[in-house]
């Protein structure tokens, strides 16, 4: 059989950013898979070194319209680690809490995603629906419901209102109450497991050779979450589980996420009640930072962000490096999709989350000599699940 | 076993002028100690590489590694400096780490480091870029 190329991308709805993926096939058979990265460059890296230590804080909050306080926590991480800088410890629950609920609402948004990538669109609709109140919380702790301009160095901008706290607790509460329900559909439901069990599976030493981070990691099987390898903020202050799964295949990927949701809403409730009685300072009075070299990280809810400060006395830094972890977590598809069928391309593709904050513009590329393009993926993706479910009620 | 300790007791006399700080291990290693080195913290140690950082200096080019030892939270972080701004050659670690495929690649259309060994030695952000980008992008000293 003749091998076909079949172009994803480069400006795709179903890419995390512009990337472009050339899926090499064997009829039905994914035999390679190459990857394209760069079709989005915006220098921020470069722009970072002409600001200030706050104005990059700013900066790096838009590197990711998701993970929009994993950065500015990364980021002040390295500033802090500079000079050794503690931070108060009201301002360390708030930084906790912040971050946790990004992690909720980025779940839930992947989960829908994939829920809708494989033609389960109830399940998109719950996800997304129950997201909204969590954004909410942000709206009532930050005034914004993305960018939250929360992260200072030293500490953080703006207290959490004690009026408040009782509020957010409810709101908590009721997301976890339906997030039982979410739960059990996707812990429960045969098709779904017989659709994503054994999909896409990346072998735990295959996750370690490629230094994979975050879910995509800790889905096979290897101990890697920043919040207990180094536990900074609060994390160490609050009780929690990292959950680690073995198969390293798509349900795994989608189960583990689901339970951090879980383990997130615990930590998120535990700040809040420590918030109601931490009293103090949010931010120390940070002059200046010296000369020298810091980094800083933070488990992102796709996994470890990282930042490398490197600072000449000025208030600017002299170099500034920041590194994304679907930067790591991409090059694992050359592992995890080789040999798969067609139909769980896509699905592979989207189990390391991706991001939607970009583009969503798409590219057709129409090539006589195989028809398959990009709405053609999500369509047998999707008569696959519509297969397995009739397989099964036939049972 | 202290994590640092561990290291420095195997690895000393491979390492130049070193940085301790709290959860920290900067050091300068040279570029033909460089594959035991990383070798030791990614195989013995079972570190992961979290990136590299490229930056030009006046004293010339630098790569800095980051491994992470997650179990202890440590950062090991080798350094090497090459001082032929206009030639810079060092070793790729590829081979040993294959998460250092893309930030290699990155650092030598950035910086112009030609990595010696790299199995893909090709443009990874502007390889479709219409553009004739034949020079470092950030090396302001190479014009």
């Amino acid at each position: 059989m003749t091998k076909n190329n079949i172009p994803l991308g480069p400006f795709h709805p179903l890419l995390e950013e512009a990337e472009y993926f050339n899926l090499v096939v064997d009829g039905e058979t994914v035999v390679d898979i190459d990857m394209d990265i760069g079709w989005m460059h915006r220098g921020h890296e470069f722009i970072s070194e002409q600001k200030t230590f706050t104005q990059s804080i700013y900066l790096v909050e838009r590197i990711c319209g998701i993970c929009s306080t994993s950065h500015p926590i990364a980021c002040v991480h390295a500033m802090e680690d500079v000079d050794n800088i503690e931070i108060p410890l009201r301002a360390r629950y708030i930084r906790t809490l912040i971050g946790e609920l990004e992690r909720i609402h980025s779940h839930l948004l992947w989960l829908g995603l994939a829920g809708h990538f494989i033609g389960y669109d109830t399940v998109w609709m719950w996800a997304w629906k129950y997201r909204e109140p969590v954004l909410q919380m942000f709206e009532i702790i930050s005034g914004n419901r993305n960018h939250y301009g929360m992260m200072r160095v030293g500490g953080v901008a703006k207290d959490v209102d004690s009026e408040k706290i009782p509020g957010l607790l409810k709101i908590l509460d009721m997301v976890d109450e339906k997030m039982q329900m979410i739960a059990k559909v996707a812990k429960d439901d045969p098709v779904l497991r017989s659709r994503l069990k054994g999909v896409g599976v990346l072998s735990k030493q295959d996750a370690i050779d490629y230094c994979a981070v975050g879910p995509t990691a800790r889905a096979s099987g290897v101990h890697t979450d920043v919040r207990k390898d180094e536990p900074n903020d609060a994390y160490d202050l609050v009780d929690f589980d990292e959950i680690v799964l073995e198969n390293g295949d798509v349900y795994d990927k989608l189960v583990l996420r689901v339970l951090e949701i879980f383990e997130s809403t615990k930590i998120c409730r535990q700040c809040l009640e420590k918030l109601k009685t931490a009293k103090g300072p949010i931010l120390n009075n940070v002059k200046e930072i010296s000369p020298g070299e810091g980094l800083g990280r933070y488990e992102a809810p796709r996994g470890e962000v990282f930042h490398f400060i490197k600072t000449d006395g000025s208030n600017r830094p002299m170099r500034h490096k920041v590194r994304a972890p679907s930067y790591v977590n991409i090059p694992t598809f050359t592992a995890s999709c080789k040999g798969i069928p067609l139909a769980d391309a896509l699905i592979t593709l989207a189990s390391v989350d991706p991001c939607y904050c970009c583009t969503e513009r798409s590219l057709k590329v129409i090539d006589p000599s195989h028809k398959l393009d990009n709405i053609d993926l999500l369509q047998i993706s999707r008569d696959k699940t519509e297969h397995i479910r009739r397989e099964i009620n036939a049972d | 076993m202290d994590s640092k300790k561990k290291f420095l007791d195997a690895m000393e006399n491979k390492i130049c002028k070193k940085i301790d700080k709290k959860g920290r291990l900067y050091f300068e290693v040279t570029n033909e100690n460089l594959h035991e080195v990383v070798n030791f913290l990614f195989k013995e140690m079972g570190c992961r590489l979290s990136t590299a950082t490229g930056t030009e200096l006046y004293a010339g080019i630098e790569v800095l590694y980051h491994f992470s030892h997650d179990p202890t939270g440590i950062y090991f972080c080798p350094r090497v400096l090459m001082t032929d701004k206009k030639n810079p050659r060092m070793n790729s670690i590829t081979p040993i780490v294959r998460g250092a495929e893309w930030i290699e690649r990155e650092m030598a259309e950035m910086l112009g480091v030609d990595f010696i060994g790299h199995p893909r030695k090709e443009p990874l952000l502007t390889k479709n870029n219409p553009g004739n980008l034949d020079k470092p992008l950030r090396v302001r000293s190479v014009s």
